[in-house]
């Protein structure tokens, strides 16, 4: 038995990258309806840069992404360390409060957020679409510097104030060159989750600030271009840039739990 | 000299500075999703005009206009489709988590790494990937063409909207279920087999108790999702099933309907305490479960 779902495992690691591999290997493709492989080609990925309603679109993601990660990890900051370097009362209560976007279907969070909107008489766009990633990238910020500054020894922020250093001096010279990559960690897959982002982007977004995702998916409903491979493919080795720069430990520490073994 | 080692270990004494830091998150989730959810929550009361607009007053029109068939049918597909997509992206987790916690330390990282490069990847990516690889003029069409099967194209179909499904959700199972698997003694394995127990008890009787907890999220972070998914139904099902998440993106984007658009976000809200509480069930059972394998060993 422990044969067959080794097999069925070593499957699905099959299944997993088999949609991939098929993006990659057709982004090359010289055919034009992609009906048979004809043979290799780079003009996918030249008429992609050559596609200027893409760019705008990837350049209104790449800004939205780096504003509200940026948010997201500086509240996500002050938030963990308040929680883990302070005795608050109530702990239980806000570490629940900032889980809440992470439990709620994105679709409520969106519908409510573009409700609100509209009643406040703040017309959709950049600042929208900001907010709305804010809601949804702050969780996983926090999780993530949460995470980085329970496993951290309290002793070396307390040596640095018993020897007179400030708040400030502490923080610049101790918390943030030990909290570096986690740091970076939280900034990368709010990051990404902010450029991916669909949902909260259907609702929040404006004339004239249509997100990569947006204008991906208004293409793909008339249908899939070789194009779109191209830039598919582009984003799997932006994935894998993503993982090298958090790094496999840490990455694996984020999503699966403190190493217990060793 | 410093107050911060009196009670607990390194957590300063509360102070206005703590909660000042709290401040900004708390205005976050107060304004952009507390609120927000009060406003639509109270919306799906709301009286709405011949061309959906809110008139505001107090009516249940709007609930009991999603008793039409419509309505159920598609709520009803959408439920039957999370439920399956959540079950079959556990029990698959299942298998490639203890297929990962099983190989030997210096394997583990590089086979999980293998599940977050899908599961970074855009999503849209993801989905259209398999339009690529299923449709019209794609290797698997062109595979089954070369067995002799007359094939014209997989999209849109059921089966690409199963597959693409369990595709987008299947690493966010993974994960948990790895991380609580990692945490069972090894040892436990080699007893239950020093006892006679097989391949079914000892999972049964150990791993599947063990492992409760990531079981339960896993469930819960793939059926709450799957409702809410409005991209793949339309890409990889031409839009002939859709699930509630397509509907209530009609109602708020081409109906303008906020009213009743309101009052399906309020269904999906109710759906998803639902299943926290299922969730949490199942973890009681679970715990109750450990402990009376402790008591037995």
């Amino acid at each position: 038995m422990d044969r067959l779902t080794s097999w069925i495992a070593r499957a699905v690691f099959l299944f997993l990258y088999l949609p991939i591999a098929a993006l990659i290997v057709y982004s090359f493709n010289s055919s034009e309806v992609s009906y048979r492989f004809d043979g290799f080609t780079f003009r996918w990925y030249a008429e992609l840069f050559a596609d200027r309603m893409l760019l705008e679109a990837l350049r209104t993601s790449a800004v939205v992404g780096v504003i509200a990660a940026l948010v997201a990890t500086v509240i996500g900051f002050l938030t963990a360390f308040a929680l883990v370097r302070f005795r608050v009362k109530g702990r239980a209560f806000f570490v629940g409060a900032i889980l809440i976007p992470l439990i709620v279907p994105e679709i409520v969070l969106g519908v409510s957020l573009l409700t609100v909107f509209s009643t406040a008489g703040i017309p959709t766009g950049l600042l929208t679409l900001v907010l709305g990633h804010v809601v949804i990238t702050l969780p996983l910020a926090t999780l993530v510097l949460m995470g980085a500054m329970s496993s951290l020894d309290p002793s070396l922020t307390e040596a640095a104030t018993d020897l007179g250093a400030s708040p400030w001096v502490t923080f610049r010279r101790v918390l943030f060159p030990l909290l570096r990559p986690s740091i970076l960690a939280a900034f990368l897959l709010s990051f990404t989750t902010s450029f991916s982002n669909i949902v909260i982007s259907t609702f929040t977004a404006g004339v004239g600030t249509t997100t990569l995702p947006l204008r991906i998916y208004s293409t793909l409903r008339t249908g899939l271009t070789p194009e779109l491979n191209a830039l598919g493919t582009l984003l799997v080795v932006a994935t894998l840039g993503v993982i090298l720069a958090v790094g496999v430990s840490q990455m694996r520490r984020i999503l699966a739990g403190p190493t217990t073994t060793p | 000299m410093n107050a911060s080692s009196s009670a607990r270990p390194g957590r300063i004494a509360p102070s206005a500075a703590g909660y000042l830091m709290l401040l900004p998150a708390l205005a976050v989730i107060v304004l952009l999703v507390i609120v927000p959810m009060l406003v639509i929550a109270r919306d799906s009361f709301a009286i709405s005009d011949p061309l959906g607009g809110n008139l505001g007053g107090f009516t249940l029109a709007n609930y009991e206009k999603l008793i039409d068939p419509v309505y159920l049918k598609t709520l009803g597909y959408s439920l039957g489709m999370a439920l399956l997509n959540a079950v079959v992206c556990t029990v698959v987790g299942y298998i490639v988590a203890y297929y990962i916690a099983t190989r030997r330390a210096s394997l583990q990282p590089v086979l999980l790494v293998l599940v977050i490069i899908p599961f970074l990847t855009d999503f849209l990516v993801r989905t259209f990937a398999w339009i690529t690889l299923l449709g019209s003029g794609g290797p698997f069409i062109s595979l089954l063409r070369a067995l002799g099967v007359d094939a014209q194209s997989l999209v849109p179909s059921q089966l690409a909207v199963t597959l693409s499904l369990l595709y987008a959700f299947l690493p966010v199972a993974v994960f948990p279920i790895y991380a609580a698997m990692r945490s069972i003694d090894p040892s436990l394995k080699e007893a239950a087999a020093d006892l006679g127990a097989g391949w079914w008890q000892t999972h049964a009787r150990i791993f599947v108790p063990l492992s409760a907890s990531g079981l339960a999220s896993s469930v819960m972070l793939t059926f709450v999702p799957t409702l809410g998914v409005f991209v793949i139904p339309v890409l990889l099902g031409g839009g002939k099933d859709p699930l509630v998440g397509n509907l209530i993106v009609t109602l708020f984007t081409e109906f303008r309907n906020e009213p009743l658009g309101a009052a399906l976000s309020m269904v999906v809200l109710i759906l998803m305490l639902a299943s926290v509480a299922g969730a949490g069930l199942l973890l009681r059972n679970g715990a109750r479960r450990n402990r009376s394998l402790g008591k037995d060993a």
